[in-house]
């Protein structure tokens, strides 16, 4: 079939959410047209082993390419030629996209925490936000499905709303180096868990997929196939039932309806020719990421009202998200001088912190309502450019100050949860269009109290952390307001088309499917109506395989 | 560069960079810290295209021009070479091609190296002009005890020269760069002691024996408990 056909399912986007409900519609007899905005990519062009000095500037970071010279990106960004985003007056906020198939799951650091019993009724629990429409118990076995067919590696620790996965889900983690090893030690003697990290990233080969060889870094792209991106994976899978069609370089810029409500199918601008076109479906799945899909349905309404699309509640493009992000690093001179060996491991986390401090929390004990995990880093990895940050003088004896000090380093990194606010949210900028002539995204943005306080804790638990193991802290620990990240600056972004139990209240059911359009689901980020410290990607991808099954039923049946 | 002595050795490798020197003269609008007693010239911008946000790996290269002159690629041969010198089997920066990534690095069309050009051109020129000041000629063709004199007013953050914070700056910058660049060749990573980056089979082996009885002495010096991984 060609873009031009109808198909069953018109599927906008190609990342966790758009690939994973492409594969669950193709897998059960439904034909798929998948629109991406980007360029066609597969990870077997992706720059595994190159060493740094082989690369411009070393690879270092430019505006070009914000995470260095090899990073899978493409055609992304902070900032996209010809594609900006506006801000609203006092707010910052920063968007990262990528123009390619397989979207941003090409270079995410593949961490992998499901969401807990708590993380879906946070507002039953402490009064703030939103609850999901459904419980931890209903997402749980879809959690299953997705960990087993993704491929993660971890262990079920039993800590306080960390849930276990089901008997062989997980694949084993790899084991803890040195460092992470001394970290333990620290947080055993503080109660702080130290335990192995959840990551979408094989140990075991799985189908074709070859386990880690333990080298190259995951965000370069994974050519054998044992990070996980949906372009070694559910994007291939689905080609192969050969119910898939892939349009690239499709900008989508409208859901269509016909006279009685129903979804069409979109408009989309073809890069190539510049011509709009029409792509149609018995089902449309918007999964353009969080700030796109609320930009489309926007971009929808009839007439061109401002209102939008799928909209009654008034809340699409509202409770925008973000990862809490801060950092602290520090360096521990018992680390001085250890013996070398080759601790590039899974090129990513082996251990994190997972939140443990939801006792105190109910106790109200702590003043920070919601909780955070922290990723650590540090390794013998290679040396890089900030090889010689902190040290001083010259000659000779720099050399050995690099050498006593290479791996002694441990940098800790929050990731916490951010309580919707009615001040952090986007809309179409009616003064602005992109290149294609498709209006823009204007980001308001505002941290509250809740999120500055848990910065505070973080750092002081970290402090701790540090004392006890014969850290310093290396430079001075920010205020809470200048320590913590910009808005969209951690790429958790979520929330603007919120599930909910009704639809005066929420944009979509806990199917993804929008309350005012009975054909027109959302797969992707979106959809959250809150967002734990878990990183998104994981529950975007349960949630999208749990949606699809529901629209295959009801394909099946002809309810649509 | 205005205030730059009259060169009393000529030979040609001194012509050459007395030409260089001109040249960068011919680039630079003198400004900035005259009232600190220092020239520190401005550097012209570059406008030459990135490589663009879809690399094709297999074709790698370098777009924007280089822009450095042969006196800065002196001046910098001898202070790479003065900041980590080569010692038995551990070779001089200059002969792992650092000064050929600094070069690269400040003629770069992006906002980050844009910074380190405005520190470090000035810097080499100021460093230039200094010794001709102490020791009359330029600092390629100083001797290395006046060269490190010069530098020992530089180089240690807790004892620069007052009135020297800028060049001190730059002095800090270029050492980075210098250390960035040296340890991310193979000749770097062996001195050091990063051996990864090589693709293995099977589980990850994690530490060895050794690396492990080192932490176990060391977590139990401390009064804490040792977990084996």
């Amino acid at each position: 079939m060609t873009p031009d056909d109808p198909h069953d399912v018109v599927v906008v986007g190609s990342g966790a959410g758009g690939a994973m409900a492409a594969w669950m519609l193709t897998k059960s007899g439904a034909t798929v047209l998948m629109l991406e905005a980007g360029r066609d990519y597969s990870p077997d062009e992706a720059p595994m082993l190159n060493m740094a000095m082989e690369a411009p500037l070393r690879g270092a970071g430019t505006t070009d390419k914000a995470f260095g010279y090899f990073d899978a990106t493409v055609d992304g960004g902070w900032e996209v030629p010809g594609e900006p985003y506006t801000k609203a007056e006092g707010s910052d906020f920063i968007w990262w996209r990528s123009r390619m198939l397989g979207g941003r799951t090409n270079h995410w650091a593949r961490n992998s925490f499901r969401m807990g019993p708590y993380d879906f009724k946070p507002h039953t629990r402490d009064g703030l936000g939103f609850d999901w429409p459904i419980a931890y118990e209903d997402l749980a076995p879809w959690y299953d499905k997705t960990e087993k067919l993704v491929g993660v590696y971890g262990t079920n620790t039993g800590l306080e709303n960390h849930p276990s996965s089901g008997p062989g889900v997980l694949q084993t983690p790899p084991k803890f180096r040195v460092w992470e090893t001394f970290l333990k030690a620290g947080g055993d003697a503080l109660d702080i868990p130290v335990v192995p990290a959840r990551r979408a990233v094989l140990t075991k080969k799985i189908d074709e997929r070859s386990p880690c060889y333990w080298a190259s870094s995951c965000g370069r792209g994974c050519g054998i196939g044992a990070a996980f991106q949906t372009t070694t994976s559910l994007i291939p899978w689905a080609k192969k039932t050969g119910k898939l069609t892939i349009a690239t370089g499709a900008m989508v810029r409208n859901v269509v309806l016909d006279a009685s409500g129903k979804a069409t199918g979109v408009i989309y601008i073809d890069k190539a020719t510049g011509l709009e076109k029409q792509a149609r479906g018995r089902v449309v799945v918007l999964a353009a990421s969080t700030g796109e899909t609320a930009r489309i349905l926007l971009n929808s309404g009839a007439g061109g009202s401002r209102d939008g699309l799928a909209n009654s509640s008034g809340q699409v493009g509202r409770n925008l998200l973000d990862t809490v992000g801060s950092s602290i690093n520090a360096y521990f001179p018992q680390l001085e001088g250890r013996p070398r060996y080759n601790e590039d491991g899974a090129m990513g986390l082996h251990a994190y912190i997972p939140f443990w401090d939801y006792q105190k929390i109910a106790k109200g004990e702590v003043d920070t309502p919601r909780g955070y995990h922290v990723e650590i880093g540090g390794s013998f990895g290679d040396p890089g450019l900030g090889v010689g940050s902190g040290l001083d003088g010259y000659g000779s004896s720099l050399r050995a100050d690099v050498k006593r000090r290479y791996g002694a380093r441990i940098n800790f990194t929050q990731r916490g949860e951010m309580i919707p606010n009615a001040k952090s949210y986007c809309e179409i900028d009616t003064n602005t269009k992109d290149k294609f002539g498709i209006p823009v995204l204007k980001f308001a943005w505002e941290w509250s109290d809740h999120e500055y306080n848990q910065v505070k804790h973080f750092q002081a638990s970290m402090k701790t952390l540090i004392d006890k193991l014969g850290g310093t802290v290396v430079g001075e620990v920010k205020s809470p307001k200048e320590a913590i990240s910009v808005g969209g600056e951690i790429i958790h972004e979520v929330g603007t088309c919120r599930m909910g139990p009704d639809a005066k209240t929420s944009v979509v059911n806990s199917f993804g499917k929008t309350w005012d359009v009975d054909n027109l689901y959302l797969t992707d980020g979106s959809v959250f109506a809150s967002k734990a410290h878990k990183n998104p990607t994981i529950t975007i991808m349960a949630l999208a395989m749990r949606a699809a099954d529901s629209i295959a039923t009801r394909l099946r049946k002809h309810e649509i | 560069m205005t205030t730059q002595k009259p060169i009393v050795m000529i030979d040609r490798r001194v012509t050459l960079k007395w030409l260089g020197g001109a040249m960068v003269a011919g680039q630079l609008a003198a400004c900035g810290d005259q009232a600190k007693g220092i020239t520190w010239p401005e550097a012209a911008a570059i406008k030459a295209a990135g490589y663009g946000t879809d690399i094709d790996f297999q074709n790698i290269n370098v777009p924007w021009p280089l822009t450095m002159t042969q006196v800065e690629l002196e001046t910098t041969n001898d202070l790479v070479d003065l900041i980590l010198p080569g010692e038995d089997s551990l070779p001089a920066p200059s002969k792992l091609g650092v000064p050929a990534f600094i070069n690269e690095w400040i003629s770069a069309p992006y906002e980050d190296q844009d910074k380190d050009r405005k520190l470090i051109v000035p810097g080499l020129a100021w460093l230039d002009d200094e010794s001709r000041k102490r020791n009359g000629v330029a600092f390629a063709n100083a001797e290395s005890s006046a060269q490190k004199k010069l530098l020992d007013d530089i180089a240690f953050k807790d004892k620069v020269k007052p009135g020297l914070e800028k060049p001190a700056e730059f002095f800090g910058r270029i050492r980075s760069l210098t250390l960035g660049a040296y340890y991310t060749t193979r000749e770097g990573w062996a001195e050091i002691g990063y051996m990864g980056n090589t693709p293995g089979t099977g589980d990850y082996p994690g530490p060895t024996p050794e690396a492990l009885a080192h932490i176990k002495g060391v977590i139990e010096k401390m009064g804490l408990t040792y977990t084996a991984p």
